[in-house]
């Protein structure tokens, strides 16, 4: 019995022990330093996004080739979506976009919308864009989305 | 506990523990036991051991387990790199960095993959890039700052520091670190800093050797106290933001004696007297009389594309805003600043007041100058402006020496020339090695912020008063991105590489200039062509590179566009300025682009003869309805805005440069938007055909809209 308390005081201060190994709770930082790059999102400026390697290398890509046709702003001033007919989607535009796959969206970017029986205005890129680089564009899609998408775009993502 | 108790409590141990010699060796054996048992059990629970087995435990959940299960080591894993002082032990807890298939956001940290970079952490090692204590097998003390490792890991945000340790030229794949070099270079903080990267330029600030000639001492008194000229009625500023062409000139903090004794001294330089230009009294007297001279000026200014350089606020719907272009100054009130007879010795030429001046030397009629010169004396002006400057009078003697001492003190001679005295180098502190500054290194003063370094220069730049009350630096005005991005430009300056291999690994800066000789030459520095446009790596980039312009435009368009340079793409702001160059200069650049600014890629020699009308049918058709090039090209005004219009291709592009543009475009112009499609040679040969019988009827068409437009005569 008194031999069941000490082993019983030895096992706690063991306890202890290994509880002093987790004590340092990891500290809390702003989330955009953990994040690469940020967008405001593009209806509510001063909600901003944060956003993954991924989508930071795509935003980069989008505002050089993209931001042209799928944007009301652009670096330049005007858009051209209006000269467009049909008038391309904007990249925001989650409820259009939100129901098609990534394996579409970024079929539809390397081939062009002619190769896909949609409209030719829109040029192929997969001879401009690598595979990696379109993956990325849509990747920023993703996370500029208004809806944000509901269900994981990626397969085998849980 | 009475002290029979005890006795009793001792005896009782001495009984059951050390009865006789087999007690006393059982008991003293499992206590040695139980002590020995201390070490294992502690090594258990270490931190890294813990996360191994996390990593054991999630890898179950995933598609891929018994792969990822099999190259899975457990222990402590170390990359050494002696040539690069890298002792890394971080994949110990970071078990998934190199697993392509634990890339997803879903994956929670330490375990998610690295993103994809061109540097392995096997050859590279990780503290190389994200900084902290490399050899920790601690989270804290890898991370954090600790009382033996001062460094703290670099947040993610400012990563891009990190490339520029070693990357000092430029680096388009790190947008955020370029920014920053740009603006430590545009906000001149080499006058007063050391940088290591950032170019001195000739010239920093202006050379106020003979600023009293160009304005009063009430506008120097208004602009050294805030210099922004675009503020409300509070005085606020209103328009901020270093893109939008704003003064690069930062805030001083001065009382009204050092502002009443500094602009004593500055109105009294002037060591070259203006002399006024005498425009023709025929031309005067014509124009003078007219009462929308003023009016004529300002669509003069509007047809030069003075805006490409220079911006005016606007204000539309209440909000204010600069438009134009931010090579040069802001002319929003320059009729309330400048003196009229400086304002037309300097348009005539500039670089006789400046002689570092970008402004180019253009070519002016009488009347577009008295036109132009009436313009900005009588609308761009403010009769506010310096309303609320007191009554300064004439600069007495002892004002003058004593803003004299003020110009060396507040550190104005470090980014301004005058009485011929060079700036003074090293005002402020050396920043080479700014970013691997300890914390313990660094004096917050009264600042109320995390004790980290970013956070330690964000508010020095943004508010370094918070920081030093009593410091000399003044205050910028930039938003938060380019606060970021100044950020992390400081941050990758962390001095002398540590190892030879870390020197090994530098990649230098290119300083490339481009400066011929000859008729081309000068004509080239008159018009500062460079400015705007890159010749062989050297120049600016608002404009397109020249660099293979021989082989891409006609000869004769060139000339006609340089005399009368129409735009090409219709929606820009900013364009290419009218020179009012004589045709002799615009030969000059013909010739020198035709015979020295050409591209190996392109077939000169390609006759447009080779190119039949059926093969010009067939490529209409591809324009049209194939490739639907009309979403980003304009013929005539249908189209779209995104590439250049086609409507005078047939005039302006050579056959080569077509045939081989469409080919591939990124191979003549490397970043181009233009994406490369997959054409077929007779897809090529027949949209090349199309294009070359695209032609605008008549050489003239642009010179007699200009003078139309003008609506002078």
């Amino acid at each position: 019995m008194r031999a069941g308390a000490l082993l019983f005081s030895t096992a706690l201060g063991f306890a202890i022990l290994a509880g002093c190994a987790h004590k340092s709770a990891p500290v809390k930082i702003d989330p955009l330093q953990n994040a690469y790059g940020s967008e405001p999102d593009w209806n509510d400026a001063q909600r901003i996004i944060p956003l993954s390697y991924e989508a930071a290398q795509g935003k980069q890509i989008f505002y050089e080739q993209c931001v042209w046709c799928h944007a009301d702003q652009t670096p330049a001033g005007p858009s051209n979506r209006s000269n467009v007919t049909p008038a391309p989607p904007l990249w925001n535009d989650g409820a259009t976009l939100n129901s098609l796959s990534d394996a579409f969206l970024e079929k539809f970017t390397a081939q062009g919308g002619s190769a896909m029986g949609k409209s030719a205005m829109m040029p192929p890129y997969g001879q401009t864009l690598t595979p990696e680089e379109i993956r990325a564009v849509v990747a920023y899609a993703r996370a500029i989305a208004v809806p944000a998408p509901q269900v994981p775009s990626r397969p085998g993502q849980k | 506990m009475n002290p029979r108790n005890v006795r009793g409590l001792i005896g009782w141990i001495r009984r059951v523990f050390f009865g006789d010699p087999a007690r006393r060796f059982a008991w003293v054996s499992l206590l040695l036991t139980l002590s020995l048992a201390v070490a294992p059990t502690k090594d258990f629970f270490r931190q890294w051991r813990h996360y191994q087995r996390q990593y054991f435990k999630f890898v179950e959940s995933r598609p891929d387990a018994t792969a990822l299960r099999g190259r899975m080591v457990s222990g402590i894993h170390q990359i050494w790199l002696p040539d690069l002082g890298v002792v890394d032990r971080c994949t110990t807890c970071h078990l998934g960095i190199a697993e392509p298939s634990l890339a997803d956001a879903s994956v929670p940290e330490p375990f998610r993959a690295h993103p994809p970079i061109p540097h392995d952490a096997e050859k590279w090692g990780c503290v190389v890039c994200h900084r902290g204590q490399g050899s920790a097998t601690e989270v804290a003390a890898a991370h954090e700052t600790t009382v033996a490792w001062e460094q703290p890991i670099l947040p993610i945000h400012f990563i891009q520091a990190s490339c520029g340790t070693c990357h000092r030229d430029d680096l388009p794949q790190a947008p955020q670190l370029d920014r920053g070099r740009q603006l430590l270079a545009r906000f001149d903080c080499t006058g007063c800093h050391k940088i290591a990267g950032i170019d001195r330029p000739a010239m920093l600030g202006p050379d106020l050797t003979d600023i009293g000639t160009k304005v009063s001492r009430e506008w120097l008194y208004k602009w050294l106290k805030e210099p922004r000229t675009i503020t409300d009625a509070n005085g606020n500023v209103t328009v901020d933001g270093v893109d939008f062409g704003e003064p690069q000139m930062p805030t001083f903090r001065l009382s009204d004696p050092e502002l009443r004794e500094l602009s004593a001294y500055l109105s009294t330089r002037s060591a070259h007297p203006i002399q006024p230009y005498h425009f023709d009294p025929r031309i005067v007297a014509s124009l003078s009389k007219r009462p929308d001279v003023a009016d004529q000026g300002e669509a003069r200014f509007r047809q030069m594309f003075c805006s490409t350089c220079h911006s005016l606020a606007v204000t539309r719907a209440g909000e204010t805003s600069l438009i134009g272009g931010d090579i040069g100054p802001e002319l929003t009130k320059i009729g309330s600043k400048v003196n009229p007879d400086w304002l037309a010795a300097w348009l005539r030429n500039p670089q006789q007041y400046l002689p570092h001046s970008q402004m180019p030397r253009y070519e002016w009629s009488d009347a577009d100058l008295y036109e132009v010169t009436r313009y900005m004396e009588t609308k761009l002006t403010d009769p506010d402006l310096l309303a609320d400057v007191p009554k300064l009078g004439s600069p007495t003697k002892s004002d003058i020496e004593a803003g004299r001492r003020l110009f060396v003190d507040k550190g104005c001679a470090s980014c301004h020339v005058t009485e011929g005295l060079s700036p003074q180098e090293d005002f402020g502190p050396d920043l080479s090695a700014i970013g691997a500054r300890n914390i313990s290194q660094l004096d917050f003063g009264p600042a109320k912020v995390q004790p980290t370094l970013i956070a330690y220069l964000k508010s020095k730049i943004s508010n370094p008063l918070s920081v030093n009350p009593s410091g000399r630096m003044p205050q910028y005005h930039m938003d938060a991105e380019s606060l970021d991005a100044v950020t992390a430009a400081l941050l990758s300056l962390t001095g002398p590489p540590a190892t030879r291999g870390m020197e090994k690994l530098i990649v230098a800066r290119q300083k490339p200039e481009f400066h011929p000789a000859g008729e081309f030459g000068k004509l080239y520095e008159r018009y500062k062509c460079y400015a705007c446009h890159k010749f062989n790596g050297f120049g600016g980039t608002l404009a397109p590179d020249l660099s293979y312009e021989g082989s891409r435009a006609m000869r004769q368009w060139l000339i006609q566009f340089m005399e009368n340079p129409q735009t090409l793409r219709p929606t820009l702001v900013l364009r290419m300025p009218q020179f009012n160059m004589p045709e002799s200069d615009a030969a000059v650049f013909a010739d020198y682009f035709e015979t020295a600014m050409q591209s190996p890629a392109v077939d000169a020699t390609l006759d447009r003869k080779e190119f039949t009308p059926a093969m010009a049918a067939a490529g209409k058709q591809l324009y049209e309805k194939k490739y639907q090039c009309q979403a980003c090209h304009t013929i005539g005004s249908a189209g779209g805005y995104v590439g250049p219009s086609l409507g005078n291709a047939g005039n302006w592009l050579t056959p080569g440069w077509i045939e081989a543009w469409l080919h591939n475009p990124q191979a003549l112009v490397p970043g181009t938007i233009e994406p490369r499609q997959a054409f077929t040679a007779d897809e090529i040969q027949a949209l090349t055909a199309y294009l070359l019988t695209l032609k605008q009827s008549g050489p003239a068409t642009g010179a007699a809209a200009a003078s139309s437009a003008r609506g002078t005569k």
